[in-house]
């Protein structure tokens, strides 16, 4: 018999926005249940609903053989499903062990039974193998840490059934080895595992069956040592795909960018990027690899002008531009396109006309002796939203009324809209799906091709195998190694830089620091 | 100079100062409670207020203590009418703050109106009751120590005892309990007490009921020790200053406790002022808990910004 | 694309029919609560009511004290539309519309007031100190991240004594024990702009024209100059802003100080205006604050100010005016105002009402919730 069951599961959200329709899905006790599709394949709904966040509109979902319906989270934790987000719900300033116990505390009367608690995180966390200090608070451990206190939360509330929502995306290679040696282990000791994901290798070796959905329902179940690659890809996405881009040969003797001796301080006072030296040159990408925190998203902040410095140089187009503001580097022909393009890339409250030239305010073009000229700034977003097929009713539309992807473009349409000399990009396809992945890969490429030099940082490093021409590793916000780009460079050879586990000697790295 | 250094170093000043702390201490836990649960509570001003003419009109036809948790009723109901838009409405929760702080500057002088029969300055035609002092005369029968003692310790307002025992179990509270620690857990990060299925809207609603009944408690004791009787506009900012020693006692009931007895200490120098200098205007020695105020969170905000520029962040 | 203009207006006719909705059905409900107020405090409710809705419009001596009022509030209420724009809660007008009136009176009360420069220099003194007034707060959040709400409460608290003091020991008084300053000379007071034999509205001044000024320059600042559109990006969201290369702090500062100025300019209108013509302690009378509730109902857009600031100024006269002809104290408008801010800001709509009485939640759709961001 299932363990846990849903059939016919519908879940509309208010805007009319589908996002389940008709989902069956059987788990079977003891399994490793992998559930992929592209992103807005409705995974994320499906949890959620599972889980008591959500409630569907039409369906029903039996546990242990008797029919259940969550109306909340609280719910489906007493019924022994635990789930941990992709975005961790961890208080920072709390300790491992307030976090684990959080919400169903030991107690003594009235007062929180810190001691127990700490016995019973410790206990919990030999058992299953999910090494972490209770004491620490979590704000200051590695991500990879992280992600086990959030495990230890669900299993310390006596979860049976464990949801994991894409658990690998911020991981380096090696800490996904550690998290399925764990995965293993809980189901060596009768748990149940369902793992959302869309990198298929991960899928394809830890688990036992793999549930499929698309635009919303679901395509099929089927046995993992049943599918190839290949076949489980055509079932996601329906069609063959092969993500390739083509990148034309380029000159890349001239330097456009120099970062030298870059150090910067976070807000805890910790060095986040501890002296830097990386050049780049027109008509190449430089993909910058490392586990999340290493100082990639920090250095890119740096060169923009978005993050004070304790020391180090930064030249753009062969001008110091160390002591220059945001807006004068942009004059020098830096763009960039953010990570979380929505709430830093965009302003949703204001048009999209006026998102459009929000960069260019010291721009003749649009603002003369301090007044707009609305026409211009009107021609511009015209031309922009047929250019980059940006659908909306008008530039007077405000961007809040767009869909996701459209805003999406609308940051492309205003970072690109002039060849930039400069390109930085942070994670530029995370949390977006294979078609919009496929457009703005084409975009960052056409862009180098025109002669650019990209600076790019990813989680992806299959992204980042596709995209770049040299390969520089942080770790501890230094290099630790620097690659050419070739066929033959593995994510595995990258992985052991990434942790710490290896670093270049000055002349490994020299060849490809140029 | 001698007369106030010599007040200044008197039990009776000591006095004034615990009498002018304890409605400012009792708002700023208010104060403090909403802040951590993630809320900025700029309504302790029209909470303490409307606390007063709840417990001086109820004062009036009830013992003390009926006045005084009806007082507290008073600011708790306020605190659920907070939550209930900033939460339930989703309204901006400082706009909120303000439309009772407009209700109350209204309301309450619309209240006296008609409890008074059309006076609209003052209660003094009601017969409003106080909160009596606990007497402690018979600590004087300790030897040496004990008048002292007694000088001290007796005639303050009973909720000036309560007081000082709320700033411990807020304490405890806060960071002994399992529900001090969602409190915290809301207001710092709410995604994960959500997650762990704590009912987060509730917690933030409670705190806003807790604090708007520790608001109206300190209005009471304004109303009902401090003065007899309701004067439109009594609370004179008082509230406002409870926000600023929040952030001044670094968001912690001692820090809270701190700040309060330095912004209740300005306010006790300008009541014995008047009586010691004739020519210090009073309205400038009006000005002093405000000016103090101002300057205690210029100072805090620079050593704030000093301890981040020692860590090397500008 | 020959066709979007007539969308982008279509959309923006929608928001507007919105906006007035949301603000139509808050005052009804308010007024419902107020009458039911009413009725069981007052000896005679419909003649309570009743004053409160005709009397403002009744004489022209009422319509005088109504539209004095709108354009008092009009400016409040600009003064907050600035700040809310770009995000910050600055509750400092009062303390401005104080320091501002003690400039003007400065100014007026040498020789200069006696000349023709006692209106203009009175106006330029009012504005330069309740932008200083507004540049405090400003710059403390700025340089030091010291909370502005609670700053600019405090610089209120400071200026209104600063005032009572001022009046009481410097200004010069016509006799000891007043607290109100002399009169001030007939070229330093805004003339009555309607008086005629056969028409003539008292009180209504050159205030009037004042606001309506400050609302277009204030239109233009912010819709029509760079510095306006990043007023509005700092205000929507800051990160991104920043991101831009736009300087949020400067223009934090800025609306600050441009609001100070408003605010400073309303102190000016209180003290030079027909109603006073000479500085009294207390004189503002807590109108400065209701620019909350203007602001709000306007949503923050200057041109939609002095509409909203029209029929609050009934509001508030009839009140006024009830309070004097019937039992009903005039702090009954407290209720009133709460109830439109709480209702306005939050995300009740017409449909929340319909679903309220026809209880049947399904019947309607979801209210759409735009933050009413089309200009």
């Amino acid at each position: 018999m299932a363990l846990l069951e849903a059939s016919g599961i519908g879940k509309v959200y208010p805007g009319g926005v589908v996002a389940n329709d008709g989902v069956n899905l059987v788990i079977e006790p003891g399994e490793v249940h992998a559930v992929v599709g592209e992103n807005g394949a409705g995974k994320s709904t499906l949890m959620k609903i599972l889980f008591g966040i959500e409630q569907p509109n039409a369906g029903t979902l039996t546990l242990d053989g008797r029919p259940v319906s969550f109306a909340n989270p609280r719910e489906a934790i007493d019924a022994g499903i635990g789930m941990v987000f992709q975005h961790f719900s961890l208080v920072p300033s709390f300790s491992v062990y307030e976090n684990v116990v959080l919400g169903s505390e030991p107690r003594a009367g009235i007062r929180l039974d810190r001691d127990k608690a700490i016995a019973e995180v410790r206990a919990l966390s030999d058992k299953f193998r999910l090494k972490v200090d209770p004491l620490p608070p979590v704000r200051t451990l590695p991500v990879g840490q992280q992600q086990r206190v959030e495990i230890l939360k669900a299993l310390y509330r006596n979860a049976r059934i464990l949801i994991l929502d894409e658990p690998t995306a911020v991981l380096a290679p090696q800490e996904v080895q550690e998290l399925f040696v764990a995965i293993r282990s809980l189901v060596a000791q009768g748990k149940t595992v369902i793992f959302i994901a869309h990198k298929l290798p991960e899928v394809l070796e830890i688990s036992n069956t793999i549930t499929v959905m698309r635009q919303g329902k679901t395509v099929g179940q089927v046995k993992t040592r049943e599918v190839t690659e290949k076949s489980l890809a055509a079932m996601m996405v329906g069609r063959e795909v092969a993500l390739r881009v083509e990148r034309k040969p380029t000159d890349q003797t001239q330097r456009v960018a120099a970062v030298s001796g870059l150090r910067v301080v976070n807000a805890l006072g910790t060095e986040v990027v501890a002296g830097l030296d990386l050049n780049v040159h027109s008509g190449e990408v430089v993909g910058l690899v490392g586990v999340e925190g290493n100082g990639q998203a920090e250095t890119l902040e740096a060169i923009a002008g978005l993050r004070s410095i304790v020391a180090g140089t930064i030249t753009i187009a062969n001008e110091n531009a160390t002591p220059m503001s945001v807006l004068e580097r942009r004059g020098l022909g830096l763009a960039s396109i953010p990570e979380d393009r929505i709430a830093q890339g965009l302003s949703t409250g204001s048009t999209v006309a006026e998102n459009l030239v929000a960069t260019r305010l010291n721009d003749k073009r649009y603002v003369r002796n301090g007044l707009l000229d609305l026409k211009a700034i009107r021609a511009n977003a015209v031309r922009l939203i047929e250019q980059f097929s940006i659908r909306v009713g008008g530039p007077n539309y405000t961007v809040g009324t767009l869909s996701g992807g459209n805003m999406q473009k609308v940051v492309v349409a205003r970072e690109l809209s002039e060849q930039p000399k400069l390109l930085l990009v942070n994670q530029p396809t995370r949390g977006v799906d294979l078609g919009a992945t496929q457009f703005i890969w084409r975009t960052i490429t056409d862009a180098r091709d025109a002669g650019a030099a990209v600076l790019l940082s990813s989680a992806d490093l299959g992204e980042l195998l596709a995209l770049s021409d040299r390969l520089l590793v942080l770790y501890r916000g230094k290099i630790v190694a620097a690659f050419i780009n070739t066929p033959d460079l593995t994510p595995e050879t990258l992985g052991t830089y990434m942790l710490g586990l290896s670093t270049q000697t000055a002349d490994e790295m020299k060849a490809a620091l140029k | 100079m001698m007369e106030l250094f010599v007040t200044v170093f008197s039990a009776a000043f000591f006095v004034t100062i615990i009498r002018t702390t304890t409605p400012l201490l009792l708002a700023t836990l208010g104060g403090l409670i909403a802040d951590l649960s993630g809320a900025l509570n700029v309504a302790l001003e029209g909470m303490m207020l409307i606390g007063c003419l709840t417990a001086v009109i109820v004062s009036v036809y009830a013992p003390w203590y009926v006045a005084v948790a009806a007082g507290l009723g008073a600011g708790a109901l306020l605190g659920l009418i907070m939550a209930f838009f900033a939460y339930r409405m989703k309204a901006d929760i400082i706009l909120v703050g303000f439309a009772i702080n407009i209700l109350a500057t209204g309301g309450t002088v619309f209240a006296l109106a008609l409890a008074t029969g059309g006076d609209k300055g003052t209660s003094i035609n009601l017969q409003s009751k106080a909160i009596p002092a606990v007497d402690l005369g018979f600590l004087s029968g300790i030897p040496v120590v004990g008048p002292t003692l007694t000088a001290l310790l007796s005639g303050h307002s009973v909720l000036s005892w309560l007081a000082a025992f709320l700033v411990f179990a807020v304490w405890y509270f806060l960071y002994r309990t399992p529900w001090g620690l969602w409190l915290r857990g809301v207001g710092e990060y709410p995604a994960a007490p959500e997650a762990a299925g704590i009912p987060v809207n509730r917690i933030r609603t409670l705190s806003l009921v807790v604090s708007g009944a520790l608001a109206g408690l300190g209005g009471a004791q304004l109303a009902m020790f401090n003065y007899v009787g309701f004067t439109r506009d009594m609370t004179a900012g008082r509230g406002f200053i409870a926000l600023g020693a929040v952030l001044l006692g670094a968001r912690h009931p001692v820090g809270a406790l701190l700040a309060a007895l330095l912004f209740g200490a300005f306010e006790a120098l300008a009541v014995v002022m008047p009586g010691l200098f004739n020519d210090i205007p009073a309205e400038l020695i009006r000005m002093i808990p405000f000016v103090v105020t101002i300057a205690a969170l210029v100072l805090f905000s620079i050593r704030a910004q000093r301890a981040l520029a020692l860590r090397g962040v500008k | 694309m020959s066709n979007i203009p007539a969308i982008d207006r279509s959309s923006r006719w929608k928001t507007v029919r919105r906006e007035v909705g949301r603000a139509v059905g808050a005052l009804v409900i308010a007024l419902v609560v107020t009458f039911v107020i009413v009725l069981f405090t007052s000896k005679a409710p419909f003649d309570a009511f009743g004053q409160l809705l005709t009397a403002p419009a009744s004489k022209p001596r009422t319509i005088g004290l109504w539209l004095d009022d709108v354009a008092k509030l009009t400016v409040t209420g600009l003064a907050f539309s600035l700040v809310f724009q770009a995000r910050q809660f600055a509750m400092g007008v009062q303390g401005q519309v104080y320091i501002g009136a003690l400039a003007a009176t400065y100014v007026v009360l040498t020789p200069l007031g006696a000349t023709w420069a006692g209106i203009p220099l009175g106006i330029a003194a009012a504005m330069l100190a309740g932008a200083i007034y507004g540049f405090l707060p400003g710059i403390a959040k700025a340089k030091l991240g010291a909370n502005e709400i609670v700053s600019s409460l405090m610089l209120n608290y400071i200026a209104i004594e600063a005032c009572n003091f001022l009046v009481r020991v410097s200004l010069p008084k016509p006799q000891a024990g007043v607290l109100t300053t002399n009169e001030f000379p007939d070229t330093a007071v805004y003339p009555q702009l309607i008086k005629f034999d056969f028409l003539n509205i008292t009180r209504l001044d050159l205030g009037l024209v004042f606001a309506l000024v400050a609302v277009l320059v204030v239109w233009f600042a912010l819709y029509r100059t760079s510095w306006g559109l990043k007023l509005r990006l700092v205000g929507h969201n800051a990160r991104f802003a920043e991101y831009a290369g736009i300087k949020s702090t400067f223009i934090m500062v800025s609306a600050m100080t441009a609001s100070g100025a408003l605010g400073g300019l309303l102190g000016s209108m209180f003290v030079q205006g027909q109603g006073y013509g000479k500085l009294t302690v207390l004189f503002e009378g807590g109108l400065a604050f209701e620019g909350i509730l203007v602001a709000i109902v306007a949503r923050s857009r200057p041109l939609a100010v002095p509409i909203v600031a029209l029929f609050y100024g009934y509001l508030r006269q009839g009140a006024q005016l009830m309070n004097i002809r019937t039992d009903v104290p005039a702090e009954v408008i407290g209720v009133v105002t709460a109830i439109i801010i709480l209702l306005v800001s939050s995300s009740f709509s017409l449909n929340f009402v319909t679903r309220l009485f026809r209880r049947n939640p399904a019947a309607v759709a979801a209210p759409a919730t735009a933050g009413g961001a089309t200009k």
